[in-house]
């Protein structure tokens, strides 16, 4: 195998390193491991592709992402071999033209890759889908598969807080996200099979979002009545959903396996939660303040009986069963609005060895 | 101090492209003007509105406007259609407005798709952004594309004070595209 990338001679002891790496910017500003040749080869040792493919072209300053150079990152962050395949997957669906990475690594908000992930691979590789998936359980692979993706955004995208990148305030998020769906515990089928994909493939799914949102109850329980103020509350005013187009962008619900337990009774098919989410997602028009009026009818926004729904489709809800058992609470992620999630499924060579 | 090799992390310089720029170098008498506007910005949906009233008293033959609504998805790509379209049936134009981050990327990608069919073209940003469109501008191999730079922020002014902006940038945008007087032309 052979590398190109070119070779920098840096201290061995890890402090120096760190060092040096804030220095010369290579990192997110936490402490970053060695990609040594042995680091990157053990990486590239997963996939199929050969080191100079090129993965594609990473906005916003347009750096060519090899393999290889995705390699360097994740090694980096600390990925386990068996990972790098899912940040190869990221990053392709990432790349996919209506996912809008153009908009999203330069745009004024906070939104940023959040990768959900679904397969036969969430154990091994340390995917959280349990008690603290979005943050807080630490498993190996959530914590760093969304940070190698993010510092290939850094690192290869040239994506920079206050210079390429626009964003006012950023989200925690940034340093990476990536969580699992727990499909053993979903009434529905998983995300990835709603998606089209396979259940013994590994499947990264991207989403564009601009934090999480967190939405509890301990009063009803009723499942159509905790799904009606589910949908309220994602339909909060400011929403980014609310600025420009309803036909674009996806909500992410995800919600606690007790309540999805509830949910699936009520509805067996996903079709129909979704349908029902969508159908009380809306706030009354009067809600908003005449300037804000003026502009959602000017924009088509409004419906019947003076609704503004959140999203034009019931599909671009989207529940995902993950978390604690807990039976309290539920997680929006709310989209940027103008980015279509996509969906990936990992290549894998299942040696680990070419 | 032990030492260990590593490979570098960061993409290599990418070489700087600067694609050709196109300037009118004569009055506007007779060309066909072309406005991009933005359906998220009312106050540059005003400027476009004063600027296309300002173009007409100037002696254009027409005023071709765009409005953009979406970034995906069909109106993201009827959008782009549109934009496509404009550039064909424009002699230059005129493309607004970059305050925000995504915004301003693609109003300097739809600036750069009419300067690719070699037709004068200004792009319009607000001082916030000027550095982000520059550099969107040069990561799209158009580095010389013109800028034109208006105050920040824009929204949340009164409309007298938008029409003040509108009067004082209108020559500037102009200058930018290489609008001569008549006299100048003749002389």
């Amino acid at each position: 195998m052979t590398l190109t990338g070119a070779q920098v001679e840096v201290p061995a002891d890890p402090r120096a390193l760190y060092e040096l790496s804030l220095i010369e910017q290579w990192g997110d500003g936490a402490p970053v491991l060695p990609p040594t040749d042995a680091a990157i080869e053990a990486l590239l040792a997963y996939t199929p592709d050969p080191p100079d493919h090129v993965v594609g072209v990473l906005p916003p300053q347009y750096g060519v992402a090899t393999v290889e150079l995705v390699a360097a990152n994740a090694a980096m962050a600390g990925v386990q071999p068996g990972a790098f395949p899912i940040v190869l997957a990221a990053l392709e669906a990432i790349l996919v033209p209506e996912w809008n990475a153009f908009g999203l690594t330069t745009t004024t908000s906070s939104v940023f890759p959040m990768l959900i992930m679904n397969g036969p691979s969430r154990d091994d590789l340390g995917i959280d889908y349990r008690a603290g998936c979005m943050g807080g359980a630490a498993g190996r692979g959530s914590m760093t598969i969304g940070r190698a993706v993010s510092l290939c955004l850094r690192n290869i995208g040239g994506q920079r807080a206050g210079e390429t990148s626009r964003t006012v305030f950023g989200q925690p998020a940034r340093f990476g996200m990536c969580f699992g769906e727990w499909e053993e515990r979903s009434p529905w089928p998983s995300l990835a099979q709603r998606r089209g994909l396979p259940t013994d493939l590994d499947v990264v799914t991207v989403h564009g979002g601009k934090g999480t949102f967190p939405l509890a109850d301990i009063h009803n329980d009723d499942p159509r009545g905790l799904l009606f103020l589910l949908a309220k509350s994602m339909a909060y005013p400011l929403a980014n959903m609310y600025l420009g187009n309803a036909d674009n962008g996806e909500v992410v619900l995800a919600v606690n396996p007790m309540w999805a337990e509830r949910f699936g009774a009520a509805f067996p098919e996903m079709t129909d939660l979704q349908a029902f989410l969508h159908e009380h997602a809306w706030q009354p028009l009067d809600l908003w303040p005449a300037a804000n009026r003026d502009i959602l009818v000017s924009k088509g926004r409004v419906g019947s009986r003076n609704r503004v729904f959140l999203t034009a489709h019931p599909d671009q809800i989207v529940p995902v069963v993950c978390g604690g058992l807990g039976s309290l609470h539920a997680v929006a992620l709310p989209s940027f609005g103008e980015s279509a999630m996509q969906s990936v499924a990992a290549r894998t060579l299942t040696s680990g060895a070419r | 101090m032990s030492t260990v090799m590593i490979r570098r992390p960061t993409t290599p310089p990418v070489a700087e492209v600067a694609a050709p720029t196109f300037r009118l170098d004569r009055p506007l008498t007779d060309l066909r003007a072309g406005i991009r506007t933005d359906a998220a910005w009312r106050s540059w949906r005003l400027l476009a509105s004063d600027w296309e009233q300002r173009l007409r008293a100037d002696g254009v033959a027409s005023v071709t406007t765009v409005e953009t609504h979406g970034q995906v998805g069909d109106t993201g790509a009827a959008d782009r259609s549109h934009i496509g379209a404009l550039a064909e049936a424009v002699d230059f134009a005129i493309v607004g407005l970059g305050t925000c981050g995504s915004c301003t990327s693609f109003a300097i990608a739809d600036a750069v798709a009419i300067e690719q069919r070699e037709r004068p073209v200004v792009a319009v940003v607000t001082d916030e952004f000027a550095t982000h469109g520059r550099n969107m501008a040069k990561h799209l191999g158009h580095g010389d594309l013109s800028v034109l730079v208006l105050p920040y922020p824009l929204e949340a002014r009164p409309d007298a004070e938008l029409l003040e902006i509108s009067a004082e940038y209108y020559p500037q945008a102009l200058a930018l595209l290489g609008v001569s007087r008549s006299a100048e032309v003749g002389a």
